[in-house]
């Protein structure tokens, strides 16, 4: 097959996270349009990204929970340098924000529907997704809708 | 809190040990000459015999070993015909090690572990092609969860944190210009330094993005070298060579969270050091002559002398003006040039200019009563020390 005739989702070169045992139910909520976190079961704390124990209680009773999607642009960068393959010329510089869930934990991703002049640090956001293939599906954040 | 540490034992090593040897390799005549076949090792050697050679001690005297950066202590120790050295470790290559280092170094000689400790730091990154950014292989949180977003580089997350800093508290680029502007200069008077063009204002603002509102002026160089400090206490110091410079209060403080940056700019871990280095030593921040802050990126700088009060927070901005951060002003900073300027030795080379300055070698750029000088990073994991010149 040429590279003419591949079907868009086959050329897509940015970087793909990889599946693992413990990541794969992140992904799998993202697929059902979902973001879920882990949660212990003993002391409730919320965590990102996915870890084998609550870093608080070290128990490992801890399950996926949907969180709201919600939550805050802590801050956000231009990227102008070229250092992946994959974002074509004229998607630079491309935007990176990073996320205050509203339920405490950190979380890096880009910005959706809105313009770069119209961005700022405490912009309350919510969660979207764009799917990238049938295993991948990213959440992305869009301003929060009124 | 009840299980608060007594910090006040950090008073034990205060002048116990020192550093009394220095060694780098040339900085700006190698970075003019790629060599795919130059080795971390290499260069460590290179700046061990300088660094041996400007303490006046014999290879043999040496029996602890610290390498960083360099992958493998054995093939380091071997090459410097140390076969049964007696205290040894192995750091990574991230600047925040280099202070650590030197803390691993006092520790081992104040306690007996070892005589005399080589720190050893070598780097090949620009002829190996290192860019510090663009990883996306492996199951790290980087591979998994950044990179799927064009994430990627420690330049970025500064930039992340410079940019909430411009928010909270409406801090614009200039200082940081006015940093880079000061670390050229200072780099224009040290002949090894890599960039020694004098840059402006103009020229900041002029510089193409890297990570915006961060631009290549910001970002520290990508060059190679090898750096060595040797250690030993301040008793066997003061029969060697030079003045020794003691190791007067050294501090390490901490805040590790999965995305690097931190919501107070590293106040907290800074200020916990400045307490340390100022409450348990017998200087105060007046009493520096000189302060070499690590400058991966300018924004450290920044949160550096806002987190260790040399300003109150969101000060920084006002406080980085050209005159008190000279060479001749009231805290000048990164006399030798700094990592956008000088080098980019993890830190490893602010250490060595330190020294240097204490023992009034740096011509030019030397600044007046080099007394006391302080070396601090800011980093998820914080170092801080001040240094003596031995009376």
């Amino acid at each position: 097959m040429t590279a003419e005739s591949q079907p868009a989702e086959l050329s897509y070169e940015k970087p793909l996270p990889p599946v693992l045992e413990l990541t794969k139910p992140f992904w799998e909520g993202c697929r059902e349009g979902v973001l879920q976190i882990q949660f212990c079961n003993i002391c409730d704390l919320p965590w990102f990204p996915p870890a084998e124990a609550c870093p608080r209680c070290l128990q490992d009773e801890w399950e996926w929970r949907p969180i709201s999607g919600h939550g805050t642009v802590w801050s956000w960068i231009r990227m102008w340098q070229k250092y992946f393959p994959g974002w074509s010329p004229d998607e630079y510089p491309y935007t990176v924000a990073l996320i205050k869930l509203e339920e405490g934990p950190y979380m890096y991703s880009t910005l959706v529907d809105i313009d770069d002049q119209d961005v700022s640090c405490d912009l309350p956001v919510e969660v979207d997704f764009r799917q990238v293939n049938d295993e991948i599906t990213l959440p992305v954040f869009r301003p929060m809708s009124a | 809190m009840s299980n608060q540490p007594d910090r006040s034992a950090l008073r034990n090593l205060q002048d116990k040990t020192a550093i009394v040897g220095v060694g780098t390799t040339e900085f700006g005549a190698i970075y003019r000459d790629l060599d795919p076949e130059r080795s971390a090792y290499e260069l460590g050697l290179i700046a061990f015999r300088e660094a041996l050679r400007d303490a006046g001690l014999k290879r043999t005297e040496v029996d602890g070993v610290i390498v960083s950066r360099l992958p493998h202590y054995g093939r380091m120790c071997e090459m410097i015909g140390l076969r049964h050295p007696r205290f040894v470790n192995v750091l990574p290559g991230e600047g925040r090690q280099s202070g650590i280092a030197l803390q691993y170094a006092a520790l081992a000689v104040a306690n007996g572990m070892a005589d005399v400790v080589a720190c050893i730091y070598g780097n090949n990154g620009r002829s190996a092609g290192a860019r510090y950014g663009g990883e996306s292989r492996g199951i790290s949180t980087q591979a998994m969860f950044e990179a799927p977003y064009g994430m990627t580089s420690p330049g970025a997350v500064t930039s992340m944190m410079f940019r909430r800093h411009q928010y909270r508290y409406g801090t614009t680029t200039e200082p940081l210009g006015h940093l880079a502007i000061s670390n050229r200069s200072n780099a224009a008077l040290n002949p090894n330094a890599v960039m020694q063009r004098p840059i402006t204002m103009d020229d900041y603002h002029g510089a193409r993005f890297i990570a915006e509102p961060l631009c290549l002026l910001d970002y520290c160089l990508i060059n190679d070298g090898g750096v060595c400090f040797i250690v030993t206490s301040a008793e066997r110091a003061r029969d060697l060579k030079h003045t020794p410079v003691l190791i007067h209060a050294t501090s390490q403080a901490s805040d590790i969270t999965p995305v690097y940056v931190a919501d107070d700019f590293w106040h907290e871990p800074m200020s916990q050091i400045a307490d340390d280095l100022f409450t348990y030593s017998d200087v105060q921040r007046d009493d520096l002559a000189f302060a070499q802050l690590y400058d991966n990126f300018t924004p450290t700088m920044l949160f550096t002398l806002e987190g260790m009060g040399f300003c109150e927070p969101g000060e920084g901005g006002d406080w980085i003006t050209p005159d008190r951060i000279g060479l001749h002003g009231e805290m000048p900073l990164n006399t030798g040039g700094g990592h956008t300027s000088e080098s980019y030795m993890q830190g490893w080379a602010l250490h060595v200019e330190a020294v240097r300055q204490l023992r009034q070698e740096c011509g030019e750029r030397q600044v007046d009563d080099a007394q006391y000088g302080l070396y601090a990073c800011a980093a998820p994991l914080a170092t801080g020390h001040v240094l003596k010149r031995d009376n």
